[in-house]
């Protein structure tokens, strides 16, 4: 679904990520942890096209990223860490704008059950002005559904939204894994990660530290203790004060 | 408090300074700042430099004529400062706040620090400001020199009158606030003072009417000597009394000489001392009032900087249903004209401004109606068609070259969303031309209605013998058909101008940047100038051309069809290499390192 090679981004001399390789398979689903300033919005950015690689290739349901970006882009959809709306767009212009960009036929029938389940519904005819932090990331959250994506970036999807929010949207990202999407995520909330994550990818300085399933990476930093939690793990890949 | 006020607001002098002499080791900030400072050196400086003696000769009547000049500013200005604080007292603010930025609300209001003490540090803060200002103005603006008095006084003198009229306004918010409190007779109170404000106006304009009669029956002709006129209005005792307390703030700016300068001194710094007391021991709340200020400017700030307008009136925006309905399939180039044009309505056309427009519209008719209906009947002939046709002509060369300043609902107004824009399954030249087609549309139907309009209004009693009807028709359809690719290559330009300069666009949007973002906009005007010639130059010339060698065959309409088709060629074909480019460049856009 996902395929890395040896993505590299320098932001002007500035190496931000280099070589970095992976994949991820459909159902998969990837935790990007790293200290702050580690590269891993930096990563995503480029994984979504927002912003072009210096070098490597990304592969996205098959296609290749800087070859044919649009059918890629079909089948992805980015969270960014803040919340970015159109300022005089209502909730739901929001969504028939998207539909029409991303041609969702119908798309009212999955955007009421949407904003339901977001509980935006009763904000549906409101600015983004007038919403509050939250209830925007849940509009993002609306917005980047609505198509169905097969492959997700979510860069720190949980900060902001209240304890409810961050349980469904576990559980929602937990669900579209096991619908066979490919997702990758950001997030330093550790323990959030351990519950959702199959696979992660520790970041440092740009580069990759570690890299596999939960267990493969437990096993390559516990030294042989057993139930070491991936904040300890954390820690000591990355060179914290305790490792 | 005033200790650590100094503090903040001298270190972040200081910072502001080092940083803006670091970045003049870009060039967009060096280019900028050499352009700017080159204006300001032959514009201001430079004229105000040794006189030709021809200018000498000039200066005496210029004087006189200076003199009516600059009183006639000064009792303008008094009455709009007068018309600011009736406006506050008719339409109060729901919470009058004063002005804090945010971050200073921040660490302020939750600090243990008493409410006196919060505007004590909002008025000296203000002082910086002010105190800025009065020196700017006093050494660029000097071409008042036939006055008298010297720029330190002139400095000192705008200090008094911007520090007064800064307390002024203050204090009435902060009285508002405490009678909207305190007493339960709020709305009598209000009409009562702005009774007495009407009343005051009145008079004075009154007793000033009174004089200039007058002085017109005594002399022949009122422009004369319009020196002594002011001088005759000035110094009759009922104005002086009426007018005392504008005198004590504006003597200090007015003195010729040092001795007079001491003199106004006293009672203007006794004043400012009264409007002091008035403020510091005015207790209202103000909290509320302006956290939602400095909300209400930080949001203004950056809708700035993502290269909105400001908008007008300042209300809140509201939500509108789309201009048209949006169906889900189709090509998305239409999602993104539906989405500007409903930006578009929410961004440019509060209900406020459109009364403020419909108000000046209402103005200039009833003021201009009489003085063109006068012109008419004294010259017999057809005055209202040459007038018509010359305001459509000003209008459409306004909406052509600054229409694209103010319709930013394209890819400029979505600056900060590039990132949303760039993970759509779009193709970049399909992002542009869709970002594009809002204001296009919009600036398009403008020129339309004008060209209707100049249409109708040309000519109208048939004297040019070849303009018949058809030709009429035709050339007006002709002209409609081109309008829309002028408006877009127009509209390509700016957009352009910020895919490739992102760091130099972003620099120009920011406000209250220094002298090198000054030079930076007026490298962009000139760019859009330059490109609206070379763009229009061109076309013209080659309609002309073949207008002119084929009317003799072909008779003026046809002539002017085919001159149509051949601008249409030219204009298509740079609108779609304009477009394709604008679009590939887009795909390449890196906001984040670009605008750093
Ligand atoms: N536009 C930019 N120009 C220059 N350097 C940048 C830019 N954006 C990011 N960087 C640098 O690249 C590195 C990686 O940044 P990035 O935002 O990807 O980190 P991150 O892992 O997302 O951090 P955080 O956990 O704080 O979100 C940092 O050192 C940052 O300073
Ligand atoms: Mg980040």
């Amino acid at each position: 679904m996902i395929e890395v090679q040896a993505l590299a981004k320098q932001y002007g001399s500035f190496s931000a990520v280099r070589d970095l390789s992976f994949s991820v398979r459909p159902g998969e689903v990837l935790g990007l942890v790293g200290p702050n300033g580690a590269g891993k919005t930096t990563t995503l950015r480029c994984l979504a096209g927002i912003i072009p690689m210096t070098s490597g290739t990304v592969r996205v349901a098959g296609h290749d990223l800087a070859v044919d970006p649009v059918e890629a882009k079909r089948h992805l959809a980015f969270f960014a860490d803040e919340p970015r709306l159109f300022e005089y767009l209502t909730v739901r212009q929001h969504l028939a704008f998207v539909a029409r960009i991303y041609g969702v036929r119908d798309h009212e029938t999955i955007a009421t059950p949407l904003l339901e389940e977001l509980e935006l519904l009763e904000k549906a005819d409101e600015l983004p002005g007038e919403l509050s932090r939250g209830m925007k990331q849940k509009l993002v959250i609306a917005c980047g559904l609505l198509h169905s994506p097969s492959v997700m970036f979510f860069d720190e999807p949980l900060t902001g939204l209240d304890p409810l929010g961050i349980r469904r949207m576990k559980d929602s990202i937990v669900r579209r894994a096991q619908a066979g999407a490919a997702v990758v995520l950001s997030s330093h909330l550790l323990h959030l990660l351990e519950e959702v994550c199959t696979n992660v990818l520790i970041l440092k300085k740009g580069e990759k530290v570690a890299d596999g399933t939960l267990s493969e990476v437990s096993a390559q930093f516990s030294n042989g203790e057993a139930g070491v939690s991936l904040e300890e793990i954390f820690i000591r890949a990355t060179g914290g004060t305790e490792g | 408090m005033l200790g650590a006020l100094l503090y903040l607001r001298l270190t972040s002098l200081r910072n502001l300074l080092v940083q803006r002499v670091r970045r003049l080791r870009q060039p967009k900030y060096l280019v900028g700042t050499a352009v700017a400072v080159a204006y300001f050196y032959f514009i201001l400086i430079h004229r105000n430099g040794p006189a030709a003696p021809a200018a000498a000769m000039a200066a005496q009547s210029m004087a006189q004529a200076g003199l009516l000049a600059s009183a006639a500013t000064c009792g303008g200005l008094c009455l709009l400062a007068v018309l600011r604080i009736a406006f506050l007292w008719i339409m109060p603010d729901e919470k009058p706040g004063l002005r804090f930025t945010e971050p200073e609300i921040a660490f302020l209001f939750p600090a243990p620090v008493s409410r006196r003490a919060l505007i004590h540090f909002r008025l000296v803060s203000s002082q910086f400001a002010i105190l800025f200002t009065s020196v700017l103005i006093a050494f660029f603006f000097n071409r008042a020199g036939y006055m008298g008095g010297s720029r330190a006084t002139r400095a000192i003198g705008w200090w008094i009158i911007l520090s007064t009229f800064d307390l002024h306004l203050n204090g009435t918010k902060l009285t508002l606030s405490r009678l909207r409190e305190r007493s339960p007779r709020f709305l009598a109170w209000r009409i009562a003072v702005v009774l007495a404000l009407a009343a005051y106006v009145y008079a004075v304009f009154r007793s000033g009417i009174a004089l200039v009669n007058a002085y017109a029956t005594q002399t022949q002709s009122l422009l004369e000597a319009p020196g002594a006129l002011v001088h005759q209005v000035l110094s009759s005792p009922v104005f002086f009394w009426l007018t005392l307390p504008f005198r004590f703030v504006l003597a200090p700016y007015f003195a010729s000489g040092l001795g007079d300068f001491a003199a106004a001194l006293g009672p203007a710094l006794l004043f400012l001392g009264l409007h002091y007391y008035w403020v510091s021991h005015t207790e209202a709340r103000f909290e509320e009032g302006s956290i939602a200020l400095a909300e209400k400017r930080a949001a203004a700030k950056a809708a700035m900087q993502r290269g909105e307008m400001p908008r007008i009136g300042n209300s809140r925006p509201k939500a509108s249903p789309g201009p048209f309905p949006l169906s889900e399939s189709g090509p998305p180039e239409i999602a993104f004209l539906w989405k500007n044009l409903l930006s578009m309505r929410s961004a440019l056309f509060s209900r406020r401004a459109l009364l403020i427009v419909a108000a000046l519209a209402l103005w200039a008719a009833a003021s201009l109606g009489p003085v063109l209906s006068h012109q008419a009947r004294r010259n017999g002939g057809d005055f209202f068609s040459p007038m018509v046709l010359g305001f459509t002509a000003i209008i459409a060369v306004y909406t052509v070259l600054l229409g694209p300043q103010i319709a930013r609902q394209d890819l400029r107004g979505d600056l900060a969303n590039a990132d949303i824009l760039k993970t759509y399954p779009v193709a970049g030249w399909r992002i542009a031309l869709g970002q594009l087609l809002a204001p296009t549309l919009v600036l398009s139907s403008i020129l339309w209605v004008l060209i209707v309009v100049a249409a109708a209004a040309a000519d109208p009693l048939g004297t040019i013998g070849w303009l018949s009807p058809g030709v009429r028709v035709t050339a007006a359809v002709c002209l409609a058909a081109v309008v829309p690719f002028v408006c877009l290559i127009q509209m390509l330009v700016p957009n352009t101008a910020m895919v490739l300069f992102p760091g130099w666009y972003q620099a120009t949007r920011s406000r209250g940047g220094g002298i090198e973002v000054i030079g930076q906009r007026m490298i962009f005007g000139v760019v859009q100038l330059l490109f609206a010639l070379l763009v229009v130059v061109p076309s013209v010339l080659a309609a002309l051309l073949v207008v002119f060698s084929s009317q003799w065959i072909l008779g003026a309409g046809p002539a002017i069809v085919l001159a149509t088709a051949a601008v249409l060629m030219i204009l298509a074909s740079e609108s779609v290499m304009g477009i394709w480019w604008l679009g590939e460049r887009f795909e390449r856009f890196d906001l984040s390192v670009d605008t750093r």
